[in-house]
């Protein structure tokens, strides 16, 4: 169903006078884009390639899920405040209204020279422009004793899916006056404010049904994002249940015991009722297998998105090391546009327009109680620079709060929107 | 009777002319293209569909209510923190090209 549409549209467009005007449509081939990682990076650069091309590029998204469950408000499933199933999205509106080819298996290796993306059905893919938008993997080693096995006993949840379903799990069923353990990621990680807006939303579960529980957040960090706006609503919505320890304080986490639910630091052993550990994070391996990292993330052509080490292929969102942009869902939709526009300019000879990017991050604290910080940035030689931003402030209005947090729903749907129809 | 519908009719295409002109006059250095592109940058938060929860729907806006807002937020005389930041780097031909595409959209 899916392909007849595509071809349908491929057809029509290809009927058209722009398209025909194309060289390489008089030959009957068009110029070929494969993306691989259909999330905020991925699925809006198929999307706008597909959409601004009208029919002149053939888009491939290789994605290996059939259904996708947002990173970003999968702590307000946990709070309570979104149902798990509004947190998925398909694929059928980039399918069917922009004629991209959805390809469901996993890309296994990239063949730069050749130019082929190989797949885990044995098959493969030739592209002109190839864009990895992969995301994360976690190195589960940075925290001793933490284990793709021990994943299940302290859910790391930063990847989505049923790791959140788990997590939540786990804090509803904790016991009474238990203390939950949370481990937040070293910098760089994906969506800098994420553990904090957890802790904030697993405090609300026990507010409503636990409230004698603690949690004990032990941070490898001695700062972290939106903290004056954080402890300002903890104080307030959770006073006495949350406390935050440093790397200073605790003198870094030595060992975990996933069996026993220990922590083992200088200050202290800390014994869990609950736990979500998030370890260190670094670029999905298909960007390792394509070559375009260097360590654990990828430099990229600010301008462009282009990876320093292939000119052929497109690095955005997290696994890209585009500072000073968090990694962040809104950064990856508005890298994805920048690449978008690139590649159609580099595949068509369409305007390629000024690169124009911005960010911003909406955090949950408590009902009604929403913050947010965000920036605008330009693209310099050697990197996407600052040029202006804003944040929250503490003693804000409770009117301006429950804006906030109505606005952050509208930017859901907005960017949901944006990336699957 | 038929000098007053005449006079009617004078009187309506110079009002029709008029604003036109006056819509015209304000886009200096619009492009639809650039405009369309520029769009792509209020999407992420305002949903194309109009459908979306505390955002406003910016859709079949009309282009002289979109540039008093645009401006409004820019000197920042209407509060919002995102949208002062988004009207604080757009420039006369991004207003305009915006609001020319936003004008031939429903």
């Amino acid at each position: 169903m899916t392909k007849i549409k595509r071809r349908t549209f491929v057809g029509l467009a290809a009927a058209s006078t722009t398209a025909l005007s194309m060289p390489s449509i008089a030959f009957g081939a068009l110029p070929r884009v494969v993306v691989i990682g259909g999330g905020a990076g991925g699925a809006t650069a198929a999307k706008y390639i597909a959409k601004d091309s009208k029919g002149a590029i053939d888009v491939t998204l290789v994605e290996a899920s059939k259904r996708y469950y947002t990173c970003f408000f999968s702590n307000l499933y946990l709070g309570d405040f979104r149902t798990y199933g509004s947190i998925g999205h398909n694929y059928y509106g980039l399918a069917v209204n922009h004629g991209v080819n959805m390809v469901h298996e996993w890309a296994l290796s990239v063949n730069n020279a050749a130019k082929k993306v190989n797949l885990g059905s044995g098959e493969s893919i030739s592209y002109d422009k190839l864009v990895i938008s992969p995301g994360i993997d976690l190195k589960f080693e940075s925290v001793n004793g933490y284990s793709a096995e021990a994943q299940s006993k302290m859910p790391h949840a930063w990847k989505s899916g049923t790791q959140v379903q788990l997590l939540k799990n786990q804090v509803k069923g904790m016991k009474k006056g238990g203390t939950f353990v949370m481990v937040p990621p070293p910098n760089p990680y994906r969506c800098p404010p994420g553990p904090y807006e957890r802790v904030s939303m697993i405090a609300h579960q026990f507010k409503k049904s636990n409230p004698t529980a603690k949690i004990v957040i032990l941070d490898p960090k001695n700062k972290f994002s939106k903290q004056g706006l954080f402890m300002e609503g903890w104080q307030k919505h959770y006073p006495g249940m949350i406390e935050w320890i440093n790397a200073e304080t605790h003198g870094g986490i030595k060992k975990i015991n996933a069996a026993t639910m220990e922590f083992e630091t200088d200050l202290d052993t800390f014994k869990a009722d609950a736990a979500s550990v998030v370890p260190a994070q670094r670029a999905g391996r298909i960007a390792m297998n394509a070559g375009v990292n260097k360590g654990d993330w990828c430099p990229i052509v600010p301008a462009s998105m282009q990876a320093q080490a292939d000119e052929n292929i497109y690095v955005l969102g997290d696994a890209s090391i585009a500072k000073s942009m968090p990694k962040s869902g809104f950064s990856a939709n508005s890298q994805a546009k920048v690449a978008a526009n690139h590649i159609r300019g580099s595949l068509t000879g369409s305007k390629v327009f000024t690169p124009r990017f911005a960010n911003t991050c909406w955090s949950l604290v408590a009902t009604n109680d929403g913050i947010k910080v965000g920036a605008n940035y330009k693209a310099t030689g050697e990197k996407i620079d600052k040029t202006s931003g804003f944040i929250s402030k503490t003693g804000e209005d409770s009117n301006l709060r429950k804006a906030t947090y109505e606005e952050s729903i509208g930017w859901y749907s907005g960017i949901t929107s944006d990336m699957f129809s | 009777m038929k000098s007053k519908l005449v006079l009617l009719s004078i009187v309506f295409s110079l009002i029709f002319t008029n604003s036109i002109f006056a819509d015209q006059k304000q886009l200096v250095g619009a492009d639809a293209d650039y405009g369309e592109h520029l769009f792509g940058e209020c999407v992420t938060c305002h949903n194309s569909t109009g459908l979306g929860k505390g955002i406003p729907k910016i859709t079949g806006m009309k282009t002289n209510q979109f540039i008093t807002k645009i401006l409004a937020y820019k000197s920042k005389e209407k509060e919002n923190a995102v949208m002062q930041m988004v009207a604080e780097r757009l420039g006369e031909e991004e207003i305009n090209s915006l609001a020319l595409y936003l004008s031939k959209l429903k």
